[in-house]
């Protein structure tokens, strides 16, 4: 027995050693995004207060390009405005006295954010930003800011979150061409942080260069039509019966500063539905919609 | 004792921050600068193999907290702190006085501690990139990468060591 303890105690740097390895290996390999403590991502509070504090300086870095790119924004909604108007004014002119049309309630809210750390040169590149559960945000909620789509909250902590970026392999967006049903799903290449690769696009769907890619809104993250990039070339195939795309990111994620995570009320209901749908127990449904109403 | 523990504890802490800022920052997409080794790198040649071991997994996983790349750089850290004993030895003549157990270039010579920092260096990059390109697949694009790390990081790293080590002779 006396001599089993000398030699652990002798060899005892090794057990240490193996230890550390095996701990750091176990986290580096276990794969999954989605399944991270809290404690472990940017999301928790020590690593949150940090960059705040950085946020607070470098902040104010990149204002000019981020106030043309929101003028820019501005004016394109102003002009979509004028045109919405008019375009109801003509349909009130055709339908004089038809009862009011039933206003749904809105499905998607917003929370703006301010983004206080960021990666674009990482394998896996992750967004975080200064709110949490606190302010409403859950995780599996889809984030934009104002060029495109930039990402989904992934670990949400009090007054923290970590978004898994679009520059991540672990995400796939399903995303579609604007004014065509064809649909695919959209993945990082890890490569360059201002393309991405549209893949599974049916063989024969015809494109242009500069077509614009949006979401396809069939999941309950991001609402349809949100702009995500445009159609650059034809990518590399690796799979014989699909189109694969390169899609330029409208996003600018080497300057990403202030974001908005969509918060969309009936995705509990939705998801819910879902559940059904794979065979469970439907009074989920039920369920989801009494959580789902304030 | 407590004085040098709070002195490490302080620099910890510091160029770990330094470390964050600095882990945003690619020079010409190849180079990102490593200093908080430095800390492992300094830490007493007769302080036990199993404390460098604890402490470099320590700063390598609030590292990895910061950037969430899990158990990344606690990987490498610990096994470049397992490489630091060795590493010494065979640069570091065995009759030399090693009155001041810090390892630095005041204590050791400019030439000798450059051999150490560098060699250590280089294991840290080759391990961070290796095991960062996993995914990517391109060999020489990661080695470019290591050798362009390397060298930023002896340059800044030895800045710190210059820094370090004048302050506390001012002091005395």
């Amino acid at each position: 027995m006396k001599n089993l303890l000398d030699f652990f105690v002798k060899h005892s740097s090794w057990f240490v050693f193996t230890v550390y390895v095996v701990m750091s290996c176990v986290l580096l390999f276990r794969d999954n995004p989605y399944q991270q403590s809290v404690y472990l991502t940017s999301a928790n509070g020590v690593t949150a207060t940090v960059y705040e504090a950085f946020s607070a300086v470098t902040s104010y870095f990149n204002l000019k390009d981020i106030n043309r790119d929101l003028q820019e924004r501005n004016a394109l909604l102003e002009h979509e405005l004028v045109e919405l108007r008019m375009e109801l004014d003509n349909t009130r002119l055709l339908l004089p006295d038809t009862v009011a049309l039933p206003v749904s309630s809105r499905q998607f809210d917003f929370v703006v954010a301010h983004v206080i750390s960021n990666s674009i040169a990482q394998p896996n590149n992750y967004i975080t930003i200064n709110r949490g559960s606190a302010d409403g945000v859950k995780p599996e909620q889809g984030v934009v800011d104002q060029n495109g789509v930039v990402g989904i909250v992934n670990v949400v902590g009090t007054h923290s979150a970590r978004i898994i970026s679009l520059l991540n392999p672990h995400m796939r967006l399903s995303c579609k061409m604007r004014g065509s049903d064809y649909f695919g799903s959209l993945v990082w290449d890890g490569k360059d942080p201002s393309t991405a690769v549209l893949e599974e696009l049916p063989k024969h769907m015809l494109y242009d260069v500069g077509d614009t890619i949006v979401t396809s809104g069939y999941s309950a993250v991001f609402p349809e039509g949100l702009i995500v990039g445009t159609v650059q070339e034809r990518a590399h195939n690796v799979n014989d019966n699909f189109l694969s795309l390169k899609v330029k990111l409208t996003t600018n994620f080497s300057q990403l500063s202030t974001v908005r995570v969509i918060t969309n009320n009936m995705a509990d209901e939705l998801r819910a539905l879902r559940r059904g749908e794979n065979g469970e127990d439907t009074t989920a449904v039920d369920n989801g919609k009494k959580g789902g109403k304030p | 004792m407590i004085r040098t523990v709070l002195q490490f504890l302080v620099l910890a802490v510091v160029l770990l921050l330094v470390q964050v800022v600095l882990s945003k920052v690619i020079f010409f997409n190849v180079a990102v600068p490593i200093v908080f080794i430095y800390v492992i790198l300094r830490l007493p040649v007769n302080l036990h193999v199993n404390w460098v071991l604890t402490i470099a997994f320590l700063l390598g996983l609030s590292l990895d907290v910061f950037n969430n790349t899990p158990g990344m750089h606690a990987l490498a850290s610990v096994v470049m702190a397992a490489f630091r004993h060795s590493v010494f030895n065979a640069f570091v003549p065995r009759e030399a006085d090693m009155s001041n157990p810090l390892p630095s270039t005041d204590s050791l010579g400019v030439g000798v501690y450059l051999k150490y920092l560098s060699t250590l260096t280089v294991v840290y990059c080759l391990l961070i990139f290796f095991v960062q390109a996993f995914t990517l697949r391109d060999v020489t694009l990661t080695l470019l990468r290591v050798a362009a790390s390397s060298v930023l990081s002896i340059a800044m790293m030895l800045g710190i060591d210059s820094l370090v080590t004048t302050r506390r002779e001012k002091r005395l």
